[in-house]
């Protein structure tokens, strides 16, 4: 198993085992309001089951919610507030992920594990991980390497570190700014990563080289100098990739390494993905966008959130298929269905 | 015949003219004349008698009479001596006829004489028995009336027999006589009562006159004492000096405990609460008495009257609905009743409280003036208050709420905004009289906060069931320090405001550390806003809908500017500032509107002002909490600014230069800048 994550800053220490048990939060009066009144939801992971939602904030707690009771017809609204919250980290919890029992969290300089079995029960119990002196800011799983962990950070290199042993397996290097965004082609064992440069760079794992660097920014289509020129999304399919930032959110064909469609979506995109034959985006602005490949936009859902900084498809569970998206709010909108927001959750 | 007759007749006459003759005659005696007496006969004769030989001569006379007839039908003549014979013959029988008939006359005559002598005797015996008989009737009833007649004696509480026999001297009780005649004992015991009370009489007498005497030494003393009353007054003025002089106002507080009698049970105690605090605890502060004494000595004085007035009063109220059922519209009525309703005791408190101004902010000498009210008849309390100031306090506009005596209590504990009476009884009695919100009459009354019901010993069942473990005398204290630390940071931001309006924002040297030395941005407005404005701005809706905008907050907006960008910040201030710290929300004119709800990196400023607050509080009590953010804010605004060119490589010369050293420009999905200030090393970086 690989971790992908990234992150910024360039030293890193070991911290070993520490078995912390965190108290529940408790906010009184005003103070839940304020803090409620600034808080964005930059992550989410589906638990394994598909019937947990994880989802992290910008005071680095993470909330889980039950999606089982929040989706059942007899549900109230205690149903949308979360079973559980814990503070994490101490800053941002800018990446959460699943594997199949854990709940892997990067924040401020530090990769937590949670175990899911103890979180549905209400347990936090933090396993041992690593402590770095930056934040990461993105994790996606390529199954490629067993229990190896990418991770991606502030000082613009990437990091595979082995989970058995919490060695640095390898440090891939070439960015020359803050890595935005992570994804790794299982087939090809090739690793994907954008940052705030503008580069798209494409790594071979085994080898830890880059084997190609596209500068998005530099095609006519896709580059939007009024926004800048960082790539803050990306994602693969097969041999199609997604990318997008600064620049126009584009689909880019990568035997050929040239863009096929550009999509005319106004604001920056932070996260998109693939979905059936449609590609699903969402970032600045108060919709998520629905776009076909050829580059048509087809639908902009509303939400509630005035910017979006995440969205998940839980695909683990076919009882419990929902999407949801976070973002500057202390709501996390779900869609049961593709075209309507169904509820929010709520921290 | 017709001869005959006449004969009889005056015979009859003689005869009857004759009977007392004959009487007379018969008692002298028979030998003078031999009258013929039919009465003697009478006497003689028997009435059956009579009556038969009537019979018999009827008889025969109609025998005659047949024969006649029988002679006459045989044809004799008239004269025919047979028939004159017969004639002669019923001639005799008639005159024997007459004689009975003459005999029965008189026989019926006695009768009735004999008769009425009878009854006559009979009538006198009957009035004779009537007599005899009133009589008898009155003498039974005199007997009657003297049974029941009542001496006084049996009135008088006489000493026992026993006693009697023990005590009275032998000339009185005279056992001799007395010991078998009731009545003479009786009369004993009587004449010993008459004695015994002649004596309590006299001893009496002899008591009244010792009391006279006594009460007239007596006068003479109370003169003797009251002319010494002038000079002790005189003594007494001149020792007042002295009292001063060594601060033992011994007579003002007797004087004040004097008054404090008439006041009403809670305001005393929250005289004596307070009185004890302040020796105690607290010398700064100090309780007086005032209003009309007179006033509240009537009002105290005759509880009958009082009672009665109740009474008065219910009939007024019972005259009150008559004429409202006739008029429903007369205001006039009602309106007095509502004035008689919110009535104010006489007596008020007035608590003054002096705040030292807190080491960086010299108002020393600044003065809260409480003022407590008793309305008597809504039984709750209310408070008025004004503060002081040494120094004139004149020049910021925006300060204006700040030490409004009308808000400047509002919200002490958490909600006690003092519009809403807390007696829930007090509701019922305004619906009678037509009042609906008791808010309309606080500005004349005063305030009825919680905790001054609660400093009273005032306590009412709340509609909402709250915790409250401060009561009672522990309450004093707490509310003390919470009126006191109210009026400092009011003081506080009153000094602040002033220097914000001159675009000033004072950084104390202790906050120093807080932000960079050199920051561009600077205040540009400071002013007020009603909370109506504040609503209506478009990027304060999200504080609005979190319902953190209450109506009690006071609302202000500020304007920083640099170069060609203008941030406006709208703040809320909570009452309880600093406790609940300043609000702010924000809009950024600068290559377009940008507001706090869709900007991130906006968003991400307010968060460092509201969230990130602690750290900006400064010395306790975190009175520079406000221009602490304020100042915070321009360094946020300069990050914001020197940030934001895109591109690095394109574009002549920058607006803004970047000058702040940043770790690194933009972070996490958001590409947010770094706002958090990094003290010793002078850095920007990331929270």
């Amino acid at each position: 198993m690989t971790l992908l994550v990234s992150c910024p800053f360039h030293c890193f220490k070991w911290l070993h085992c520490f078995n912390n048990s965190y108290t529940f939060l408790k906010f009184s009066g005003t103070v839940f309001f304020v803090q409620h009144l600034h808080m964005s939801v930059f992550s989410q992971s589906f638990s394994p089951c598909g019937r947990f939602l994880a989802a992290g904030n910008n005071y680095g707690e993470i909330a889980v919610f039950s999606l089982s009771s929040a989706l059942s017809p007899d549900a109230t609204d205690l149903s949308q507030k979360p079973i559980l919250t814990f503070t994490a980290h101490e800053g941002p919890v800018f990446s959460l992920l699943s594997t199949d029992s854990h709940l892997l969290s990067a924040g401020n300089g530090e990769v937590s594990a949670w175990s899911w079995a103890e979180l549905i029960k209400r347990v936090i119990h933090n396993l041992h991980f690593s402590l770095f002196s930056f934040v990461f800011s993105f994790i996606s799983i390529p199954p490629l390497q067993e229990n190896s962990l990418v991770i991606g950070g502030g000082d613009n290199n990437i990091h595979i570190m082995d989970l058995e042993s919490g060695i640095f397996k390898s440090v891939l290097q070439g960015h020359t700014d803050y890595i935005h965004c992570l994804s790794v082609r299982e087939r090809e064992g090739e690793i994907l990563s954008g940052g705030e440069d503008g580069a798209v760079r494409i790594w071979d794992c085994r080898t830890g080289h880059s084997v190609h660097c596209i500068e998005v920014f530099k095609y006519e289509d896709c580059a939007r100098p009024q926004y800048g020129k960082w790539i803050s999304c990306l994602t693969t399919d097969s041999d199609w990739m997604l990318c997008g930032g600064g620049p126009s959110l584009s689909l880019w064909h990568l035997r050929s390494m040239s863009p096929t469609s550009v999509f005319p979506l106004s604001g920056c995109q932070r996260q998109a993905t693939f979905y059936q034959d449609m590609i699903l985006s969402v970032g600045e602005g108060q919709f998520v966008s629905h776009c076909l490949m050829g580059g048509e936009v087809k639908a902009q859902i509303p939400c509630t959130p005035h910017s979006l900084n995440t969205l998940a498809l839980n695909l683990n569970s076919t009882e419990h298929r929902v999407l949801t998206v976070g973002g500057s709010s202390h709501q996390i909108d779900v869609f049961a269905n593709l075209y309507y927001r169904s509820f929010s959750l709520s921290f | 015949m017709s001869d005959a007759l006449k004969k009889r007749k005056s015979k009859v006459v003689r005869s009857e003219t004759g009977t007392p003759e004959g009487k007379r005659g018969r008692g002298d005696g028979e030998q003078e004349v031999r009258v013929y007496s039919e009465e003697v006969e009478l006497d003689g004769s028997d009435p059956a008698e009579d009556y038969r030989q009537y019979k018999l001569t009827c008889k025969a006379l109609a025998k005659l009479m047949n024969e006649i007839q029988e002679l006459k039908a045989n044809g004799a003549k008239d004269g025919c001596a047979e028939v004159e014979q017969k004639r002669m013959q019923s001639c005799i029988h008639f005159m024997s006829l007459k004689k009975l008939n003459r005999l029965a006359h008189m026989r019926l005559k006695r009768g009735r004489d004999q008769t009425h002598e009878g009854k006559q005797r009979v009538d006198v015996l009957h009035l004779q028995l009537q007599n005899l008989l009133y009589e008898v009737m009155h003498m039974q009833k005199e007997i009657s009336k003297c049974l029941e007649f009542k001496s006084k004696h049996e009135e008088i509480d006489l000493v026992s027999i026993d006693e009697f026999n023990k005590e009275a001297p032998p000339e009185i009780s005279r056992i001799s006589i007395t010991k078998d005649d009731p009545h003479q004992l009786t009369l004993a015991r009587l004449d010993w009562e008459l004695e015994q009370r002649k004596r309590l009489a006299e001893k009496y007498k002899e008591s009244l006159s010792s009391k006279e005497k006594i009460q007239k030494s007596i006068e003479v003393k109370k003169e003797h004492l009251s002319s010494l009353q002038p000079g002790l007054n005189a003594i007494m003025q001149a020792s007042l000096p002295v009292q001063e002089y060594l601060s033992m106002p011994f007579e003002q507080t007797q004087k004040q405990i004097e008054i404090a009698r008439h006041l009403p049970p809670s305001l005393y105690v929250l005289l004596v609460q307070a009185n004890a605090y302040g020796q105690a605890c607290d010398k700064s502060l100090s309780v007086s008495i005032s209003g009309d004494v007179d006033e509240a000595k009537a009002l105290a004085k005759p509880p009958d009257d009082s009672q009665d007035d109740d009474s008065g009063d219910s009939d007024a109220e019972e005259e009150q609905e008559k004429t409202k059922r006739r008029r429903p519209t007369t205001g006039g009525q009602l309106d007095d009743k509502r004035r008689e309703m919110l009535k104010r005791h006489p007596l008020s408190l007035c608590l003054d409280l002096k705040c030292k101004g807190t080491h960086t902010h010299t108002h020393n000498g600044s003065v809260l003036h409480l003022f407590f009210y008793y309305l008597m008849n809504l039984n709750i309390m209310t408070v008025k208050a004004k503060v002081s100031t040494a120094t004139d306090l004149t020049g910021a506009i925006s300060a204006g709420e700040l030490l409004n005596s009308d808000t400047l209590l509002n919200c002490l504990y958490a909600n006690d905004q003092g519009r809403e009476t807390p007696n829930p009884a007090n509701r019922y009695q305004f619906d009678k009289v037509g009042i609906s919100v008791f808010g309309d009459y606080v500005a004349e009354l005063g305030h009825p906060y919680q905790w001054v019901q609660r400093l009273g010993g005032l306590q009412f069942p709340s509609e909402t069931p709250e915790v409250c473990d401060s009561l009672s005398a522990s309450h004093m204290e707490s509310t003390m320090k919470l009126l006191r630390g109210r009026v400092q940071s009011r003081l506080a931001l009153h000094k602040q405001f002033s220097s914000l309006e001159h675009s000033i924002v004072p950084v104390s040297s202790e906050c120093q550390h807080l932000f960079p030395t050199k920051v561009l941005s600077r205040l540009s407005r400071w002013t007020a806003i009603t909370h109506h404005e504040y609503t209506n701005l478009s990027f304060t809706r999200h504080v609005s809908d979190a319902g953190l905008a209450r109506e009690t907050d006071l609302f202000f907006l500020a304007v920083v500017e640099r170069g060609t960008a203008r941030l406006q910040a709208a703040v809320v201030l909570n009452p309880r500032y600093p406790e609940i710290s300043p609000l702010f929300a924000l809009s950024l004119s600068w290559k377009g509107e940008r507001a706090g709800r869709s900007d991130d990196n906006l968003r991400a400023i307010e968060s460092e002002v509201n969230v990130f607050k602690s750290e900006l509080q400064g010395p306790r009590p975190g009175h520079q909490l406000l221009t602490n953010q304020v100042a915070r804010l321009c360094v946020c605004l300069d990050v914001y600014l020197e940030t934001d060119g895109q591109d690095d490589s394109v574009e002549g010369p920058r607006e803004f230069p970047r000058e702040k050293m940043c770790l690194r420009t933009a972070r996490g999905p958001n590409r947010l800048k770094p706002f958090k200030y990094n003290h010793p090393q002078g850095f920007f970086s990331h929270r």
